[in-house]
């Protein structure tokens, strides 16, 4: 879904696989002008997710996250595709890149220069580390990401390894502090300074950011949080994924209300004011004897019974999902959240759609990803002014 | 130097927990004016429980997590049962550019503060709203926590190990919240540019499970090509081995490390001493070493368990193979480079004393971010707000926390919790 409310801001886009491209699709849902500037063999990221036989240059996750965008290829490493890219850069408010830092200055677009050059225009640069520190040239992938950054150790058996959560959610929490760097870049143009700035975005610093709950509340209690197993942690709660007949529901008990109301759900509503459980100190301090409650009781009952019946009760109970439930989910098609792409070479795919919505602005249908260089004749000819045997020779040079 | 917004911009915070919170607290990194506002009844369920401490030793003014997400705020209360306390909140949406809400579909309505009724105040104001599972549909009411929207948008069920036989574990960070909360930051700047252009304010919805959906579309789309259920594959990669977490000496130090090529596999052996394992058929080349993956982990583990994890660390990162240690949070906060770049910020806050606290990501030259302001106590700043924002005298202040419709004391309040 695609909304038209930053149809004035122009974006040049030299990100590559999921924190840079995620970014910019936040921008282009709504409504940006976005450029993929690619290299003429194509960004890494064009092979992620699954593909269709016989095609492994266009991955369903690229057409996801490249929805809305325009795309042109330029080598960057010719004189005159960087002089095309400063004719993209010229006029445009913004420029976001996930390179390793410093590779622009070593392009010849060093940022500094470039917003000299375009007072305009602001640059986001997210990386892994930051664009400074003793580690700025580091890599990453996200075994490594979540367990530096925190978000692995205390999840997991207490007897096992720690487990690592699934697929990049880290990179796309990188990528959403990318994209609000991005609007944070034109207020402060636009509301005060009249001109642009290098914004530096650390993935690592954004996978930290969301840690609060271990990195504050360690230092206000003593207390390093460790594996407890499917409980979340022992606490003045039961925040627990439980066992249940058909599968797994997640249990988000905390107040004293949520925790009458499952009281009442297991027809056991003398424990509300059992000693042992009746405050939330208590329920911290007998955390296990009313694990073991809960558990005999979800066991023997089945997901959506326990679903609908704690959710009668205000508790936050819910059936845990999988990927495939969600995308049948009957909330989400109520709501018509995911979106059916037609796309060129991997035919239909169903994308989630953008969460934001907008009353300002109808939704309109997705433009499909671009294929490799797909709007090199219209960018090239239509904003720069090339004549079509001046893109013919780019293209024979191997510039695009 | 100048924040973004300098004071120019007021937000009307009515959120609890995480995710709206965290929208305002942004706001105020940029320099807007956000007051925080508290029922009187029901204060922010993240200040926890009074039953966890004695009333004199104020627990609910102890809360690391609300006094992280409310930094930079002015907080006032408010009984929004009561007829005055709604009127209050009416004359401060009029003097107000943002409200965030994140309540139960229908009670802001039932408040009397739907988007109708703040817009015929101030045509200006742009609101958003942040449900869990969004304003409509038929599981719009279903109550929703931060690991119960990340069950709901399909993490958790990807969420285990690889041979945990289907238990299913939740993320260390109620990933959803946070998520829920920077969607809420973008488009509150979109809606503030187009502002600028429009004159005009907006309502924007923003359902946080759907926020959190699109980081597992790679699942969602795999599913459609293969028609399997995505498997949970906990530490290990869907190609590439070794990929995993390792122990070594000490207590509960594990380090994490992944090889995607056959060299960084040699390399790494060689690292551990472990070239007769190299040499091994079973684990030569990719794809022998993902048929044989069990095998290959419990020869690593071998190696690595006795070795201490700095020196483990160090041996395999200079073989140029990927590895860090799994930290707890005492080592994140210690990381040479979150140190080095001056990441965490230090602030004294009143109850609790200092701290260090996560600082702002976006670092923006010419514009820093603010993230060194303390959260308000309970009811702190009404006196201030009443009086400079409203124009209220003294003494109508005083009327109004002696008829209980503002307070700074829990005492008074029945508990939320």
């Amino acid at each position: 879904m695609r909304y038209r409310a930053l149809s004035d801001v122009r974006v040049v886009d030299l990100t590559h696989f999921i924190a840079g491209s995620y970014a910019t699709k936040l921008l282009a849902d709504m409504g940006a002008d976005v450029i993929k500037v690619e290299p003429p063999w194509g960004e890494g990221g064009r092979k992620l997710g699954p593909h269709r036989a016989g095609n492994r240059d266009r991955g369903a996750l690229f057409a996801f996250l490249n929805l809305n965008k325009r795309g042109v290829t330029l080598n960057l490493k010719h004189d005159r595709g960087r002089e095309l890219a400063a004719g993209l850069l010229d006029g445009a408010d913004l420029l976001v890149e996930n390179f390793a830092p410093g590779t622009l200055a070593a392009l010849g677009l060093a940022p500094d220069e470039m917003i000299a050059k375009f007072p305009r225009l602001s640059i986001v640069s997210i990386s892994n580390f930051g664009q400074d520190g003793p580690e700025r040239d580091g890599k990453l992938n996200d075994l490594v990401l979540f367990a530096r950054g925190g978000w692995t150790f205390p999840v997991g058996e207490p007897d096992r390894e720690p487990l690592t959560p699934p697929d990049s959610l880290a990179q796309y929490v990188g990528a959403l502090y990318g994209a609000v760097a991005a609007m944070q870049a034109l207020a402060a143009r636009d509301l005060g300074l009249g001109h642009g700035q290098h914004i530096d975005v650390s993935i690592l610093e954004a996978t930290v950011a969301t840690m609060i709950y271990e990195t504050v509340t360690f230092q206000y209690t003593g207390i390093v949080r460790r594996r407890e197993g499917k409980r979340y942690a022992v606490g003045p709660f039961l925040i627990v994924t439980l066992n249940c007949k058909d599968g797994y529901a997640g249990l988000h008990c905390v107040t004293d209300k949520q925790f009458e109301g499952l009281c009442d759900l297991m027809g056991r509503r003398e424990l509300a004011s059992d000693p042992r459980f009746n405050t939330a100190l208590n329920r911290m301090l007998n955390n296990n004897a009313l694990l073991e409650i809960v558990e005999a009781f979800f066991i023997g009952r089945e997901r959506n019974w326990l679903y609908r019946e704690g959710q009668r009760r205000a508790i936050p109970l819910v059936p845990i999902p999988s990927v495939v439930e969600v995308l049948e989910w009957e909330q989400t098609k109520a709501r018509n959240y995911f979106e059916t792409i037609d796309d060129p070479v991997l035919g239909t795919i169903r994308v989630p759609g953008t969460p934001l919505r907008l009353t300002s602005h109808r939704g309109e249908a997705s433009r499909p990803a671009p294929q490799l260089g797909e709007h090199n004749r219209e960018i090239f000819g239509g904003r720069l002014g090339l004549s079509d045997s001046a893109i013919d020779a780019l293209e024979k040079a191997g510039t695009i | 130097m100048k924040t973004i917004f300098d004071g120019k911009v007021r937000v009307l915070d009515i959120s609890m927990g995480w995710a709206g919170p965290l929208a305002g607290q942004m706001f105020a990194e940029m320099g807007a004016e956000v007051i925080k506002v508290e029922d009187t009844h029901h204060f922010d369920w993240w200040r926890g429980s009074l039953s966890m401490a004695p009333p004199e030793m104020r627990p609910i003014e102890r809360s690391a997590v609300f006094n992280t997400v409310n930094r930079g705020k002015r907080g006032v209360t408010l009984d929004l049962a009561s007829v005055r306390g709604i009127e209050i909140l009416k004359r401060l949406v009029n003097v107000s550019d943002i409200l965030v809400e994140n309540f139960s579909p229908g009670v802001i309505d039932r408040l009397g503060l739907g988007y109708e009724s703040v817009s015929a105040i101030n045509p200006r104001l742009i609101m958003i709203s942040m449900p869990s599972f969004g304003n409509d549909g038929p599981e719009c009411n279903t109550r929703g926590y931060g690991n119960t929207v990340e069950a709901m948008a399909g993490v958790t069920g990807l969420t285990g190990y690889h041979d945990g036989g289907g238990q299913r574990y939740t993320l260390s960070n109620a990933l959803g919240d946070p998520v829920g909360g920077l969607h809420g930051v973008f488009a509150l700047m979109v809606a503030m540019r187009e502002r600028e252009r429009t004159g005009r304010g907006q309502l924007i919805e923003l359902a946080q499970v759907e926020a959190l959906i699109p980081f597992v579309a790679d699942a969602i789309l795999e599913y459609q090509f293969t028609g399997k259920v995505p498997a949970a594959r906990g530490n290990r990669h869907r190609a590439h081995a070794p990929h995993g977490i390792y122990r070594c000496a000490g207590d509960d130090n594990w380090i994490a490390l992944a090889c995607d090529t056959d060299d960084q596999w040699r390399s790494l052996a060689g690292a551990l001493g472990m070239e007769r394992i190299a040499a091994d058929p079973r684990f030569a080349g990719a794809s022998a070493r993902k048929a044989n993956e069990d095998a290959l982990d419990a020869e690593l583990s071998r190696a690595i368990a006795h070795l201490d994890a700095d020196d483990c660390l160090a041996r395999i990162r200079d073989a140029g193979v990927l590895a860090a240690p799994v930290n707890p949070a005492p080592a994140v906060m210690a990381d040479p480079q979150i140190q080095s770049r001056v990441y965490f910020v230090a602030i004294d806050r009143a109850v609790v004393g200092t701290h260090l606290y996560p600082g702002a990501v976006a670092r923006i030259p010419d514009n820093p971010l603010r993230a060194d302001v303390p959260a308000p106590m309970l009811g702190e700043h009404n006196r201030q707000v009443f009086a400079e924002m409203l124009g209220m005298t003294d003494g109508e202040i005083a009327e109004l926390e002696r008829i209980g419709v503002i307070g700074s004391s829990p005492r008074q309040y029945r508990s939320a919790s």
